[in-house]
C-alpha cells in the first residue's frame, strides 16, 4: 500500500488522532508536576523566612548577631542572605552590601537580581523578608531561589525528553495497526475488485479474528453464497422456462404451418386453431405461474405478517380437498390441535398447504391414502402431507423443489410441477423449510421451522 | 328474461393502452352483443364513466405508465358506482387487494382466456345489489339463507355447509358463465389455482344431490370455461 493511501485510511487516522490525545493527556500531567514543583517549593520557604525573621526581630542585637553568624558559617552552599542594617540605612552586619527595594514590612518578597558581597558571577533571583527592629534597625533575611529553579529546569527537561518517545511511540504503534489493518482491507479490496471482475466464486478473507471486520466480512460471504444460489436457480429457471415455453411454441407453430399448408381444408385450419390454442393455454399457464413466484419473492415482503391459525386454515383446507380424495378412492385423514399459531400471510400458507395437498393427491394411486398433520413445533407449527404414492428417489429430492422440475416418469401427470416450488418459496418467505423424506409407504412433505431436525 | 337481455346490451367502457389488445377485447364483446367504448388514455376514460356512457368499466392497471387505479378512487370519491373489472399484468396479492381496495370490483391478471373475462364482464353487469334478501328463487330452485334449507321442486335437498354456499353463488348467477377462478375467489376466497380438478370433483357432487330422478341438470359444464346455472331446468 502506497504511503498517501495509508495516511488516507481510516486506521492510520484513528491511531493519529490516539497519539494526539496521548501527548496532551501526557503534557497536561506533566504541566501539573511542574507547576506543583515550583509553587510549592517557594511557598515553603516564603514561610520559613517571614517565621525566622519575626523571631529575630524580638532577639537582643547579641544573640541575634550570633545567630546569624552561626547561620552564615552553616550555609556551606551560600544560598542565605543575611543582614542588620542600623536605624541609618548602614550595614551592620551580613553579606548583602545595600538593602533591597523592598518595603519593611515582615513579608517575603520576590527580587529578581540579588548578590551576596564576595559572590563571583552574576544576579540570582531570591526571597527577601525585611523587618524593623525596636531600635530602628532592619533585619534583613534571604534565600536564593537558583537551586529551586535549577530543580525546577531539571524537572522541566525531563518531562518534555519523556514526551517525544511516547509521542513517537504512540504514532509507531498506531501506524502499526494501521497497516495491519490496511493490508487486511486491502485483501478484501481486492477479493472485492475480483468479484466484481465476475469472479463470483471468490470469498473475503476471514481469518481467526472475531473482531468487527470477521464480521462483516462472514456476512459479506454468506450473502454472497446466497447471491450465487439465486443467480444458480435463476439461470436453470431461465433454462426450464425456455424448454417449457420453446416446446408448446413449436407444437404450435408446426400446427399452424400445417393447417396453412395448400392443400389443407378449412376444417384443418379450424382443427389447427382449436389445438393451438390449448398449447398457447399451457404456454399461458407458464407465464403465470412464474409471474407468481416472482410476485411471491419481490412483492410480499413489504406485506405485513399477522398473527394467523394454521389449524383453521388446514381444517379449511381438508374440508376443501376431501371431495377431491373421495372421488379418487382415496383416504384423507386429517389431524390438528385446536389453534396453531404463527406469524405470516394466510393466503400464502394457505396456497403453500394446498400445493402439497394437491401434489399428493395427484400422485396417490386410488385406494391410497394421504394424511395432512399439524403438529405444534418449537417455534411455528409443524405442516405434514404424508401420500402413499410412489414417493421421491433420494437423487430427485432436491430437484422436485426446483421450478418446473417433474419426476422422470412423470411426464403423464397433470400439471406444470410448479406447486412444490411455489410452496418452497412461500415456506421461504416464512422462514420455514419445506423437505421430503420417505414415509413407510410414500412421500412424507414437510414443512416446519428452517434447521429444524427431520425427526422432530 | 329481459334482465338478460338488458345485460346483453349494455355498453362496456375499455381503458386500454395497448392497442391489439384493446381491439381483441372489443372484438369480443361486440360479438356477444355488448356496446364497446375504447379509451386509451386516463382522462379520457374518466370522462366517459363521469358521463354515465357505460354501464361497466373495463380499467388496464397501466394506462400509460400511470397507475390506473387513480381512476377508481377519484370515480368513488365522486360519488360515480360504475362496476370496475381491473386487468393487470402484476399479479401478487398484494397488487389485487390494493386494486380492490382502490374501489375496483374484480381484478382479472394478464394474460388471460377471453371466457374468463366475459364471464366476470357478465356477473359484475347482473349482480344482485341487494345482498340482503333471505330467500332465493331461480326456477325450480329455492334457497332459504336464514333456515340454510334448498328445495327442488317441493323436495328438500340436504346439502353440506361448502355445498350451500356453492349453490348459492350459482344461484345468485343464473344462467351465466361462471369460472373456476371465480368460484375459487369467491365462494373459498382462494387466490391460487389447484392443478387438480378439486374445483369440478365439488360441483359434480352437489350436481348429484340436487338432480332428482327425471330432473334436466341445474347445473351444466361450459367445456374449456366453466359452469352455468340453468334457471328454467
Amino acid at each position: 500500500m502506497r504511503t498517501p493511501d495509508l495516511i488516507r485510511s481510516t486506521p492510520f487516522r484513528l491511531s493519529l488522532a490516539l497519539a494526539l490525545a496521548i501527548v496532551l493527556a501526557t503534557a497536561s500531567v506533566f504541566a501539573l508536576v511542574y507547576l506543583e514543583l515550583s509553587t510549592s517549593d517557594v511557598a515553603r520557604l516564603r514561610v520559613v523566612l517571614v517565621g525566622e525573621a519575626a523571631i529575630g526581630v524580638g532577639e537582643n542585637e547579641d544573640q541575634l548577631r550570633r545567630a546569624l553568624e552561626l547561620r552564615l558559617t552553616r550555609d556551606l552552599r551560600r544560598l542565605d542572605y543575611v543582614a542588620l542594617f542600623d536605624k541609618d540605612g548602614r550595614l551592620a552586619f551580613g553579606n548583602i552590601t545595600k538593602l533591597p527595594e523592598i518595603p519593611v514590612d515582615g513579608e517575603a518578597h520576590f527580587v529578581a537580581g540579588a548578590r551576596q558581597t564576595d559572590a563571583e558571577g552574576t544576579d540570582e533571583p531570591a526571597l527577601f523578608v525585611a523587618s524593623r527592629r525596636a531600635d530602628g534597625g532592619v533585619l534583613l533575611l534571604g534565600r536564593s531561589l537558583i537551586e529551586v529553579y535549577a530543580i525546577r529546569d531539571i524537572v522541566l527537561r525531563a518531562l518534555l525528553t519523556g514526551l517525544v518517545p511516547t509521542t513517537l511511540l504512540s504514532l509507531a504503534i498506531g501506524a502499526f495497526f494501521a497497516w495491519r489493518a490496511s493490508l487486511r482491507l486491502a485483501l478484501v479490496h481486492e477479493t472485492i475488485e475480483k468479484i466484481m471482475r465476475g469472479d463470483l466464486d471468490a470469498r473475503l478473507p476471514v481469518g481467526g479474528a472475531d473482531d468487527d471486520i470477521g464480521k462483516v466480512t462472514r456476512a459479506v460471504n454468506l450473502m454472497l453464497d446466497e447471491l450465487v444460489r439465486l443467480l444458480n436457480q435463476l439461470k436453470s429457471a431461465g433454462d426450464n422456462i425456455a424448454h417449457d415455453l420453446r416446446t408448446p411454441l413449436a407444437v404450435m407453430r408446426a400446427k399452424l404451418e400445417r393447417g396453412l399448408a395448400q392443400d389443407s381444408t378449412n376444417e384443418d385450419l379450424r382443427l389447427a386453431a382449436v389445438d393451438s390454442l390449448g398449447q398457447l393455454d399451457r404456454a399461458m399457464a407458464t407465464v403465470t405461474a412464474l409471474m407468481r413466484i416472482s410476485a411471491i419473492e419481490n412483492g410480499l415482503r413489504a406485506s405485513a405478517f399477522r398473527e394467523i391459525d394454521l389449524a383453521s386454515i388446514c381444517v379449511d383446507l381438508f374440508d376443501f380437498y376431501e371431495p377431491l380424495a373421495r372421488s379418487k378412492s382415496i383416504e384423507m385423514s386429517f389431524d390438528a390441535p385446536a389453534a396453531a399459531p404463527m406469524r405470516g400471510d394466510a393466503e400464502l400458507m394457505r396456497e403453500a398447504i394446498a400445493n402439497l395437498i394437491d401434489n399428493a393427491i395427484k400422485f396417490t394411486p386410488s385406494g391410497g391414502t394421504v394424511r395432512l398433520e399439524v403438529d405444534k413445533g418449537p417455534g411455528p407449527p409443524i405442516v405434514r402431507v404424508t401420500d402413499s404414492g410412489p414417493g421421491v428417489a433420494p437423487g430427485d429430492r432436491d430437484k422436485i423443489f426446483r421450478r418446473f422440475y417433474r419426476g422422470a416418469n412423470e411426464k403423464e401427470t397433470a400439471g406444470q410441477g410448479i406447486g412444490l416450488s411455489i410452496a418452497k418459496t412461500i415456506a421461504g418467505l416464512h422462514g420455514l423449510e419445506l423437505t421430503v423424506e420417505d414415509s413407510r409407504f410414500g412421500a412424507s412433505f414437510r414443512l416446519a421451522k428452517a434447521g429444524l431436525a427431520a425427526t422432530a | 328474461m329481459t334482465k338478460d337481455q338488458s345485460a346483453r346490451r349494455a355498453s362496456v367502457l375499455l381503458a386500454e393502452d395497448e392497442p391489439e389488445l384493446a381491439e381483441e377485447i372489443e372484438a369480443e364483446l361486440l360479438r356477444r352483443g355488448y356496446q364497446v367504448e375504447v379509451s386509451e388514455a386516463r382522462e379520457a376514460a374518466l370522462q366517459a364513466a363521469r358521463a354515465g356512457r357505460g354501464s361497466i368499466l373495463i380499467l388496464d392497471r397501466m394506462l400509460h405508465g400511470e397507475d390506473g387505479l387513480t381512476i377508481v378512487e377519484v370515480l368513488r370519491k365522486e360519488g360515480i358506482r360504475i362496476p370496475v373489472l381491473v386487468i393487470s399484468a402484476l399479479s401478487s396479492i398484494d397488487q389485487r387487494i390494493q386494486g380492490l381496495k382502490a374501489g375496483g370490483d374484480d381484478y382479472l391478471v394478464k394474460p388471460f382466456a377471453m371466457e374468463e373475462l366475459a364471464a366476470r364482464v357478465e356477473a359484475l353487469l347482473r349482480r344482485l345489489d341487494d345482498v340482503r334478501t333471505t330467500m332465493l328463487r331461480v326456477g325450480s330452485l329455492e334457497m332459504d339463507l336464514v333456515d340454510r334449507t334448498v328445495r327442488r321442486n317441493g323436495r328438500e335437498i340436504d346439502l353440506l355447509p361448502r355445498e350451500f354456499k356453492l349453490l348459492e353463488y350459482f344461484v345468485r348467477h343464473p344462467n351465466q358463465i361462471v369460472t373456476r377462478a371465480m368460484l375459487l375467489e369467491d365462494v373459498w376466497n382462494y387466490t391460487f389455482l389447484p392443478q387438480t380438478n378439486v374445483v369440478d370433483v365439488h360441483i359434480s357432487n352437489l350436481r348429484r344431490k340436487l338432480d332428482g330422478r327425471g330432473e334436466p341438470p341445474l347445473i351444466a359444464n361450459v367445456r374449456g370455461v366453466g359452469f352455468t346455472l340453468h334457471a328454467d331446468a
